[in-house]
C-alpha cells in the first residue's frame, strides 16, 4: 500500500503533506501522557507488520494491520502511521520521504475511518457483533487504502485509472486476512485488557 | 517494336549495373548478427516479498542523459532485463508496477567493463531489503527510535502541565 517516489505529481504531494499535516497536528492535541504508550505500541505494530510478508497466490504482499490500529487509537492514529512510515522509509526503504504526506494520510485516514464507523460497535456489549465490527473494520481499512491509492495514482496521470482497478481488486484477499486478524485482535483484548479497547489517554 | 526493345535493353543494363555495384541495396538492407563484444548487464528486479517484478515497465537512462530514455521495455517473467551501455559512466535503470512500486538501479560502468576486460561485476548487489542479523537490527532501530520519540512527548507534556501547575500555585500564593 506504501506508494513509491517517483510517480505522483507536484500538488498531489502537496495535498498529501497538508492532509498528514493536519492529521498529525490534530493527532498530537489528543494524546494525554497516558496515552502516548499505546501510541508507540501500535506504531510499533505497524511498523514491524509490513515485515511480515502474505502469500496470495499468485502475488505476495505484506500486511498492514491499519484496521485494528484505528480501533485502538481514533485520530491519534495519525501521528502512530506518520512515524512509522518515516521509519520505513529510511531503514527499509519503503515508500519514500517525499510521498511521505501521501502515504500517511492514505493508510491514516482509512483507519480512522475505521475507528469512526465501527469502533462504538467493536467496544460494545455483544461479543458476537464486536466480532464482525472487528471483521468489517480491518477489511474496509484495506479497501480503503487501496481505493485512496488507486485515486492518488489516476489523480497524478489519468492513464493509470485502470491500475486503479487493478490495485482495488488485488487487495480484496489482504483485506480479508486483515479482517480475520482484527477480529482475532480484538477478542484477545476484549478478553485480556478490555481497557485498551477504550479510548483512555485518548481524547 | 525495335524502339520497345531497344527500352527493354537500356532498362535491363541499368539494373544489372544497380545490382553488380551495390548488392545488398538491390534487394532493400540487408541484416546481420554477431555477438556483442561488450558484456550486457543483465539486472534483476524483485519485491520486498521476494516476488519477481515481472513484465514490468522498464527504462535505461545514460549517463546526463537525464530525460529521455536510452532504452525502454518490460522484464521479463522472472523481472529480469538487461541492455549493452554505450559509454563508461553510471547507467540508470528504473522499473515501475502499475501499483506505485518502483526500483532504481544505478550502475557505475569503467573504462575496463567496456573493454570486455572487467570481470563481470559491475552490478553492485542491492538488497531490497535488509536480510538476517542487519534485518532484526533496523526493526529493533525502529521500535526504539518510536519509544524514544514517545518518551520525549511524554516528558514535554508532563514538563507543561507541571509549569501549568506550578504557575497556578504561584497565582493562588500572591
Amino acid at each position: 500500500m506504501h506508494i513509491s517516489e517517483g510517480f505522483l505529481t507536484l500538488p498531489s504531494l502537496a495535498v498529501g503533506w497538508a492532509a498528514a499535516a493536519a492529521g498529525v497536528s490534530v493527532g498530537l492535541k489528543r494524546i494525554d501522557p497516558d496515552g502516548i504508550v499505546k501510541v508507540a505500541m501500535a506504531s510499533s505494530v505497524f511498523f514491524l507488520a509490513s515485515l511480515i510478508n502474505v502469500r496470495i497466490p499468485p502475488a505476495s504482499t505484506h500486511l498492514s494491520l491499519i484496521g485494528p490500529i484505528g480501533l485502538l487509537l481514533g485520530w491519534s492514529v495519525f501521528p502512530a502511521i506518520f512515524t512509522a512510515l518515516l521509519l520505513q522509509a529510511v531503514l527499509f526503504q519503503f515508500g519514500g520521504l517525499a510521498v511521505l504526506g501521501v502515504n500517511t494520510s492514505t493508510m491514516a485516514a482509512s483507519a480512522l475511518c475505521a475507528h469512526l464507523l465501527f469502533g462504538r460497535a467493536v467496544r460494545g456489549r455483544s461479543a458476537a457483533l464486536s466480532a464482525a465490527a472487528s471483521f468489517a473494520a480491518g477489511a474496509m481499512a484495506v479497501v480503503m487504502g487501496a481505493a485512496l491509492v488507486g485515486i492518488w495514482l489516476a489523480a497524478s496521470d489519468p492513464k493509470m485509472l485502470a491500475s486503479a482497478y487493478a490495485i482495488f481488486i488485488a487487495h480484496i484477499p489482504l483485506a480479508v486476512i486483515e479482517g480475520i486478524a482484527a477480529l482475532f485482535m480484538t477478542s484477545f483484548l476484549r478478553r485480556s485488557y478490555p481497557d485498551i479497547l477504550n479510548a483512555a489517554g485518548l481524547r | 517494336m525495335i524502339r520497345r526493345s531497344v527500352i527493354s535493353l537500356i532498362a535491363a543494363l541499368i539494373l544489372g549495373y544497380s545490382a553488380a555495384a551495390h548488392p545488398g541495396a538491390a534487394f532493400g538492407h540487408g541484416s546481420g548478427y554477431r555477438q556483442s563484444k561488450i558484456d550486457a548487464v543483465a539486472l534483476e528486479f524483485y519485491y520486498s516479498t521476494g516476488e519477481a517484478m515481472a513484465y514490468q515497465e522498464t527504462k535505461v537512462y545514460s549517463p546526463g542523459g537525464e530525460g529521455i530514455a536510452y532504452q525502454s521495455g518490460r522484464t521479463d517473467e522472472f523481472g529480469r532485463y538487461s541492455f549493452v551501455p554505450a559509454t563508461e559512466g553510471e547507467w540508470r535503470v528504473e522499473v515501475k508496477d502499475d501499483e506505485g512500486h518502483r526500483a532504481e538501479a544505478l550502475i557505475p560502468i569503467t573504462a575496463e567493463f567496456m573493454e570486455g576486460a572487467s570481470d563481470g561485476t559491475a552490478v553492485p548487489v542491492q538488497s531490497s531489503l535488509p536480510q538476517g542479523a542487519d534485518l532484526f537490527v533496523r526493526a529493533l532501530l525502529g521500535v526504539s527510535l518510536i519509544f524514544n520519540a514517545a518518551a520525549f512527548v511524554r516528558l514535554k507534556r508532563s514538563g507543561a502541565k507541571g509549569e501549568e501547575a506550578a504557575g497556578c500555585t504561584s497565582a493562588k500564593g500572591f
